[in-house]
């Protein structure tokens, strides 16, 4: 894939003291579906709101087929957005709305008409093109949004938490139109949402923001099986953390030992970490063994909670010295047959599977 | 005020609590002196538009059919509007400017609008004449600045009472204009600009429809108020651009014929209740300032 189609360059965006953005630098190929996650205050709104041109940085450069973006002011960017707000224009119709961005470039009448209708059939709200902004859901306003800030075939198209008002089932079902319609379209989507499940199933790469730096991007998977920050590990999928003694480290990899009662080896490790030094062991729920049955490779625990979750039942667990451990294992696994909490369980997982993270 | 929606419970009222909400006994001292000191005065008024001299609608016919008096009604009209349009004008830039502003510069500016309305209006008025005669502030600088060779005239005539009275009028037109202007989203204002509408486009295709009813209902208030204006008018005007009201003092004071001043009041009355049934109409009592 051709990664060069837009380019962001080190960008760098200061409020007085605050750094919001530290050295963004990131090369998006061209029909990409890239997601900015992180929490709120990450920079991840405000690179988008440098792209879009409401924001100039205080350092660095934007490049769109190789010139930079950041001479021209918002109106002449042709980028589309779609914000975290309802943005139509109130005062006019669904149809209205669609064409204003036609009008003001003074396409034909014809060729706008024309436009509209591919428009709102493209995000299947064929009909409603008389309604006004405040007769129609939530929803269907930010698909209208989407129409609009497609309508001139944007090369890049923004897209800012947009689906963070709507509740969670009609949120699935827009995802499910957004990915259509990316599909359908091959417009390059930036995407900001704090919301890990949604960056999973929209994007084809995801970029985890924290404190304003970039801290990994890549796909979906590459972030859950191999998380190259303690945040990142946090962020995508569930995780828990144990301290943990480095014994030795070798190639990236490190002996650890646990509740003094478990050594493990062959561990990637991540940060630095020299023998003797404390660490984080993270695992994951769903890659932990329970056995009822004591093994002397097992981390001994106490079952504190087992929650049943439909599909999935949940057993939260402590440690010899305290710390929180879940499991998550199928519903009807005959692990779980007959625990009860209070029970002494014993977990094991494979080096493959867990991550040390060092200072 | 009160509907049964909005109870909360859901719970509907007794029927005396309606009673209670809905008769107006505790209204009727109130109700009893509107009617003693301004109904009832007008209403006098008003009949002796038709019965002085002699019964008929003589007043009226002399009224209307006098080219003289035409011209004082057609006066009054270019005065109101022009008022309002300068009005509008100044104040949208100003209402815009407030509404973006952050709030401790707004709550100055709002300190200064409210200042100048609560002053005496003769002061101001007064004030006005001070520096807009040809001896005045303004005409020395511009004189001072080589910027003119002889004093402009800018009172006495209908330029000192656009001027005063736009002065008066400006904070009717504000703050309704704020706030409209206040509730419309900055992000609107960003998706018109990436839609590619420049300044101007985002203002005639966005902003200003957006804040229309804003505009409407101080335009209205502004133009009904200026139509029965008298105390500006008279100081800052001059003989030959004189407004309905003087007009009516003229009757009543100078010429005691009560018959005339009171067909002058009521044709006053009617054009300004017609004006105030527009508004209604478009824009409803409660909605004013809002949408």
């Amino acid at each position: 894939m051709n990664r060069s189609f837009l380019q962001i360059r080190g960008i760098r965006k200061e409020y007085g003291p605050v750094t919001a953005v530290q050295d963004v630098t990131l090369d998006v190929a061209q029909g990409e579906f890239l997601t900015f996650l992180g929490p709120s205050g990450s920079g991840k709104s405000t690179t988008l709101y440098i792209l879009a041109g409401f924001e100039n940085p205080t350092r660095g450069d934007i490049l769109l087929n190789g010139e930079t973006l950041l001479a021209t002011p918002s109106h002449k960017r042709n980028i589309g957005m779609v914000f975290q707000r309802y943005t139509l224009f109130p005062h006019l119709s669904v149809g209205e709305n669609i064409a204003f961005p036609l009008k003001v470039r003074r396409l034909p009448k014809v060729e706008i008409d024309a436009k509209v209708s591919a428009m709102l059939k493209l995000v299947r709200l064929e009909g409603f093109e008389d309604r006004k902004p405040a007769q129609m859901s939530g929803g269907q306003q930010q698909r209208v949004a989407l129409a609009r800030a497609l309508a001139y075939d944007p090369p890049v198209l923004l897209m800012d938490e947009p689906l963070s008002a709507l509740d969670k089932k009609l949120r699935e079902e827009i995802q499910h139109e957004i990915r259509r319609i990316h599909q359908q379209t091959e417009v390059t989507i930036l995407y900001v949402t704090h919301d890990q499940e949604e960056a999973l199933r929209l994007s084809d790469r995801i970029a985890v923001f924290s404190k304003g730096v970039i801290d990994q991007i890549g796909t979906g998977p590459e972030l859950y099986a191999n998380p190259a920050t303690r945040f990142v590990a946090e962020f995508i999928g569930d995780s828990d953390f144990l301290p943990c003694d480095v014994v030795s480290t070798v190639n990236g990899r490190a002996e650890i030992a646990v509740c003094d009662s478990m050594t493990v080896s062959n561990i990637p490790l991540h940060g630095t970490a020299s023998s003797g030094s404390k660490a984080a062991l993270m695992l994951r729920p769903e890659r932990l063994l329970l056995s009822k049955t004591k093994s002397d490779i097992g981390l001994p625990v106490t079952v504190s909670d087992i929650t049943f979750l439909g599909n999935n039942v949940h057993v939260a667990t402590k440690t010899r010295k305290g710390n929180v451990l879940s499991v998550r294992l199928p519903f009807g696994h005959e692990a779980i047959s007959g625990l009860n909490r209070g029970d002494a369980v014993w977990l094991r997982f494979d080096a493959g599977s867990a991550h040390v993270f060092g200072q | 005020m009160v509907s049964q929606t909005e109870t909360g419970s859901g719970r509907p009222y007794s029927p005396a609590q309606v009673r209670r909400l809905t008769d107006f006994d505790l209204t009727l001292p109130a109700l009893g002196l509107l009617i003693l000191f301004f109904v009832l005065p007008v209403a006098m008024l008003l009949t002796r538009s038709v019965t002085e001299p002699v019964p008929g609608l003589g007043n009226y016919a002399e009224l209307l059919g006098s080219s003289t008096y035409l011209r004082i009604f057609a006066n009054t009209f270019i005065v109101s509007g022009l008022v309002t349009l300068v009005s509008l004008l100044i104040g949208f830039p100003v209402a815009w400017a407030l509404a973006i502003m952050p709030n401790r510069a707004a709550s100055i500016v709002f300190a200064i609008l409210l200042l100048s309305m609560w002053t005496n209006l003769l002061a101001r008025t007064y004030a006005w004449m001070v520096l807009l005669q040809r001896t005045g502030v303004i005409n020395k600088m511009l004189l001072g600045m080589g910027l003119i060779d002889t004093p402009l005239p800018l009172v006495n005539n209908l330029t000192g009472v656009t001027i005063g009275m736009t002065y008066i009028m400006l904070p009717f037109i504000i703050l309704p204009l704020y706030g409209v202007i206040r509730k419309i989203d900055p992000a609107i204002l960003q998706a018109a600009a990436l839609c590619g509408a420049n300044r101007w486009q985002s203002l005639v295709r966005v902003l200003l429809p957006l804040a229309m009813p804003g505009m409407a209902a101080g335009a209205l208030m502004v133009f009904v108020m200026s139509l029965g204006y008298f105390v500006t008018p008279a100081l800052l005007g001059g003989t030959s651009n004189m407004m309905l009201a003087e007009l009516i003092a003229q009757f009543v004071q100078s010429l005691v014929n009560w018959g005339m001043g009171g067909a002058a009041a009521l044709v006053l009355l009617v054009v300004t209740l017609a004006l105030y049934a527009v508004q209604l109409r478009f824009f409803g009592t409660n909605r004013m300032g809002g949408r």
